[in-house]
């Protein structure tokens, strides 16, 4: 095979031989050399621009760029060396002038030699890697002035100190000032920060540092924030003004460390004027500075946060353990409201409405609330109070705030079925004795612990709502039956109520007056008729009464007593001068009741409807009544009885806390065979943990009643332990 | 040495010491074996009420003075172990039976002589928990009955751990006698406190944790003792 050969054809440059004067280099540099002096000596409008750029663009073209460049270099450096000697020699203020405009001149010289040389700058500089012109103008500048032994500290020194000044409220001339920072930040970030940040940050770090210290020592809290505020804001707008902007992070955290992060615990524990005080005080502008200087240092709120927790906690426990306080119980809550209102309003308006301090709030308060246990028991009578009259005339808005807030108040507590219990029998003298202010309120209330507890808790309340509707009706329905055979008798009026949803009271014996007697007989008939299978028993202790009594001088007062005192009163009809002892017998009554209900009757001014012999305080044995003919009163109508809740007198109270204990013992082995039913197999300190978290809606289980159920279970064989781990526990189906 | 092929010996039979008498006793024929449970019955009938026909407690008095031990003695709890005795205070002929057949015994000497063995076997550990609770049970008298009052269960206490742990025994009974919170013992708590005095270091109680399933009437007698020691 052959192939043939192909014959490249190679047409070759054509190779102009151009015989170059030697001295072409040199003559035409000596023109640009000079170019370049009138261009500094302000004489640059007698050039021809173009002739200059072909001049230039001619070296590089026959290959004369080096020396161009070298050229430049050299003359340029010359020429920075006089201006250096200019520059040095200004004295004082001029100083910064004279670098300012000759730095000016400089720059426009730089343009126009740049210009020229334009060809050399896109062509011969890249490929040989050296460095372009406008930027080779500057760190000539840089390094003949700038760096110049002479002028380096002075320029330095004098920026610094016109900063000084300004801080001690001269004014300085800004505009040079920004020049001058301007100049440095154009020779590059480094020299910016070497020539002025660096030393600005340490000279300004202290100068921070003697001022804190100085103010710390003359001023109060309040002021020294004032202060510091100034300060801070002065460097934001100085940078704003004359600086780069990236020193503003820079130079506010030097402010911050030494004006705040230094002095920060100082300043909140400072006596008289510190967090404490504006707090107390409600020094709602303070704190707000306070909130928002701390702000920016670490560790700053939650000092503020700490101190603040402490400080609540403290007047907290003080309130709750104060006997004076604690004597008025809807005076204690409203005291806790309006520290809890307080609170609300410092954290809105001086703290951003802060989560972690809100938190921290209803933490505290949860704390100092649980420390007092009577708490649920005077939540309950402040919302009695309420609910009786302190809601008479009160808007449905203001009712529904007031009412969030007792929500609020009981989120806190930890013992809610101590609540419960407590809320339940104020809430049925409420109903029996037809006090309550508004039924809107009431069911308002109901349901909002409907919502936060669920169904359980309010089922039984509801219940003792319905009860009384049902009653109205089953009354309604007595009258239209047996009404006309009642006659002349007494007008009853019965509520009956639902064994389970009221309190449980013990039934109590009592004598009812005949009279009385026929007429609740009839009733009891009448409904037994239409309720088969229930059984009826009268409370006398919770009843009321009208009676109308007529006095000496034949004034008559209508009487509104309790069933008890009815049952009293009864008796001095057919006779008068009875000894304690007979009455005792006639009535039935026992004995606690009976003294309470005496005393009511004859030692209190104004309505002793009885007089007492002796004429004694106390409730004796051998006391003799008799009917107190010159009773007088300036109503008609008395009222006598009884029925309203009142804080627990102390053995009232541990029998409520028993009964409250005693029923938290079913509800823990309930939790308890609950959980075990589901995990089959469980270790001791994760049932606690579980039958805690099941229960906290309602109370708090002590661990070691925790333990005596789960013994107690065992013992009943509804769990054993594993035999092989001690610790385990096992349900036994 | 074994000759026989019979073994009409009970299973209940451990490994036991070196006594030439009980290999010839094991190595007995069977008409032996026959007769050997005739001398039980025997010495059963020595000892029951004839009208009942089990042995009461007052045939079991008797039987204590002729092993002339006190029928206090924990040998005797032992014994009514071994047999697997339901009523306290009562044997009857099965229980009598496989108590004896298992110690190997058909004769009040034997029966005494079979004691230390006894005793050795019961303390071993892993028999001791099982007597251990036994006893609790045994004491047990009524039907449904769960608990035992505490005057007993000191008596107790101390007749079945007092030579294993005295002082922790000497201080529990301190204990129970002097608190409130306790009038019985239930098993769950006997139990656990022979668990106590196996694994708790005394009388530091320095490993004692009462966030753990301790019942709770240990950690009130732990709380007792370290108030006092304070």
């Amino acid at each position: 095979m052959s192939s043939q050969k192909k014959r490249n054809f190679q047409i070759e440059a054509f190779k102009h031989r151009v015989v170059v004067d030697p001295k072409y280099a040199e003559k035409t540099w000596k023109i640009l050399e000079h170019a370049i002096h009138e261009i500094y000596n302000h004489n640059a409008s007698g050039l021809s621009f173009e002739e200059l750029y072909r001049n230039a663009y001619n070296m590089v073209l026959h290959k004369f760029g080096e020396k161009l460049y070298s050229g430049l270099v050299s003359t340029m450096t010359s020429h920075l060396k006089e201006i250096a000697v200019s520059i040095e020699a200004s004295q004082g203020a001029l100083f910064l002038e004279e670098l300012d405009r000759k730095w000016t001149e400089h720059n426009k010289a730089l343009q126009m030699i740049r210009d020229i040389l334009m060809y050399m700058d896109r062509t011969f500089i890249p490929s040989t890697h050296k460095t372009p012109v406008h930027e080779l103008g500057l760190n000539l500048w840089r390094d003949n002035i700038v760096h110049s032994i002479k002028i380096q500290m002075r320029l330095k020194d004098r920026l610094l100190e016109l900063v000084q000044r300004e801080r001690g409220s001269e004014v300085i001339n800004r505009g040079l000032m920004r020049n001058v920072v301007k100049m440095l930040m154009d020779l590059g970030s480094l020299v910016y920060q070497e020539e002025f940040e660096k030393p600005f940050l340490v000279v300004s770090a202290d100068f921070y540092r003697g001022e804190s210290q100085q103010f710390i020592e003359s001023c109060d809290c309040g002021d020294y924030l004032k202060k510091a505020e100034k300060r801070l804001n002065e460097e934001i707008e100085r940078v704003s003004h004359y600086l780069d902007a990236r020193s503003e992070v820079k130079i506010t955290n030097v402010v911050e460390k030494e004006m705040i992060e230094s002095q920060m615990t100082r300043l909140v524990h400072m006596e008289n004027s510190g967090l404490v005080n504006m707090l107390m005080d409600d020094k709602y502008d303070d704190l707000g500075r306070m909130y928002h200087l701390f702000r920016r240092v670490p560790n700053g709120l939650s000092l503020i946060r700490d101190v603040m927790t402490t400080h609540i906690r403290e007047t907290g426990k003080q309130l709750v353990t104060d006997p004076e306080r604690l004597k008025d119980p809807v005076d204690f809550v409203q005291h806790l409201l309006d520290e809890k209102d307080k609170h609300d309003k410092i954290i809105h308006l001086s703290f951003n409405n802060d989560k972690m301090f809100q938190n921290s709030l209803n933490s505290s308060f949860e704390h100092f609330i649980n420390l007092n246990t009577r708490s649920p028991e005077f939540i309950s009578l402040f919302v009695d109070d309420k609910l009786r009259k302190g809601l008479k005339g009160v808007s449905e808005e203001d009712v529904e705030t007031i009412l969030d807030k007792v929500m609020m108040l009981f989120r806190y507590l930890q013992e809610k079925d101590v609540f419960e219990k407590y809320y339940k029998q104020h809430l049925a003298k409420r109903l029996l004795s037809n006090k309550s202010v508004s039924e809107d309120a009431e069911r308002s209330l109901i349901l909002k612990l409907k919502t936060e507890c669920g169904y359980q808790f309010t089922s039984k309340l509801e219940g003792m709502f319905t009860d009384m509707k049902t009653s109205d009706d089953t009354m309604q329905g007595f009258y239209a039956a047996v009404g006309h055979e009642l006659g002349d008798g007494p007008t009853l009026g019965v509520h009956v109520l639902t064994t389970g949803s009221w309190p449980t009271q013990l039934t109590t014996t009592c004598n009812l007056p005949p009279e009385i007697l026929t007429v609740c007989d009839k009733f009891k008939t009448y409904y037994l008729g239409t309720h088969n299978g229930r059984r009826l028993s009268w409370q006398t202790n919770m009843g009321s009464a009208d009676i109308k009594a007529t006095f000496n001088k034949g004034q008559k007062h209508e009487l509104n007593v309790s069933t008890y005192q009815m049952c009293v009163l009864m008796l001095f009809n057919n006779g008068d001068g009875l000894s304690y002892t007979e009455i005792e017998q006639a009535t039935g009554i026992p004995t606690v009741d009976l003294k309470r209900c005496l005393q009511s009757l004859a030692c209190a001014k104004g309505k002793n409807v009885l007089r007492k012999e002796p004429m004694s305080k106390d409730i004796g044995e051998d006391d003799t009544f008799f009917f107190n003919d010159k009773f007088t009163s300036k109503f008609y109508k008395v009222k006598i009885g009884t029925v309203v809740a009142q804080k627990e007198s102390e053995p009232e109270k541990q029998e409520t806390r028993q009964r409250v204990e005693e029923d938290r013992k079913p509800q823990i082995e309930a939790a308890i065979v609950r959980i075990m039913k589901a995990r089959r197999v469980l270790d001791h300190n994760n049932i606690v943990a579980e039958v805690t978290k099941q229960l906290q809606s309602r109370f708090l289980p002590n661990p070691v009643v925790i333990k005596k159920r789960i013994e107690s279970l065992i013992e009943r064989e509804f769990l054993e332990r594993d035999k092989d781990d001690r610790k385990l526990y096992r349900y036994l189906a | 040495m074994r000759r026989g092929s019979s073994k009409k010996g009970s299973a209940n039979s451990t490994t036991s010491t070196n006594s030439s008498a009980m290999d010839l006793f094991r190595s007995a024929s069977g008409k032996a074996a026959t007769k050997e449970l005739e001398r039980i019955d025997q010495l059963f009938y020595s000892y029951s009420n004839e009208s009942s026909g089990i042995i009461d407690p007052e045939g079991i008095e008797c039987l204590c003075s002729d092993l002339e031990v006190e029928h206090t003695d924990v040998r005797i709890l032992m014994v009514a172990w071994k047999m697997h005795a339901e009523k306290q205070g009562y044997f009857t002929l099965e229980e009598w039976r496989k108590g004896l057949k298992a110690l190997h015994a058909d004769t009040i000497v034997k029966l005494k002589k079979a004691l230390p063995e006894l005793e050795n076997e019961v303390r071993r550990p892993s028999n001791y928990v099982d007597f251990y609770s036994y006893a609790f049970r045994y004491c047990l008298t009524e039907e449904k009955q769960k608990s035992i009052d505490i005057e007993s269960i000191c008596e107790l206490l101390e007749l079945v751990l007092g030579s294993q742990f005295p002082q922790q025994v000497d201080l529990f009974i301190q204990y129970l006698k002097t608190q409130t919170d306790y009038k019985v013992i239930n098993m769950d708590q006997w139990m656990g406190f022979y668990r106590f005095c196996n694994e708790i270091s005394f009388p530091d109680f320095n490993n004692y944790d009462e966030d753990l399933a301790w019942p709770l009437i240990l950690d009130n007698f732990v709380d007792w003792v370290k108030s006092k020691q304070s």
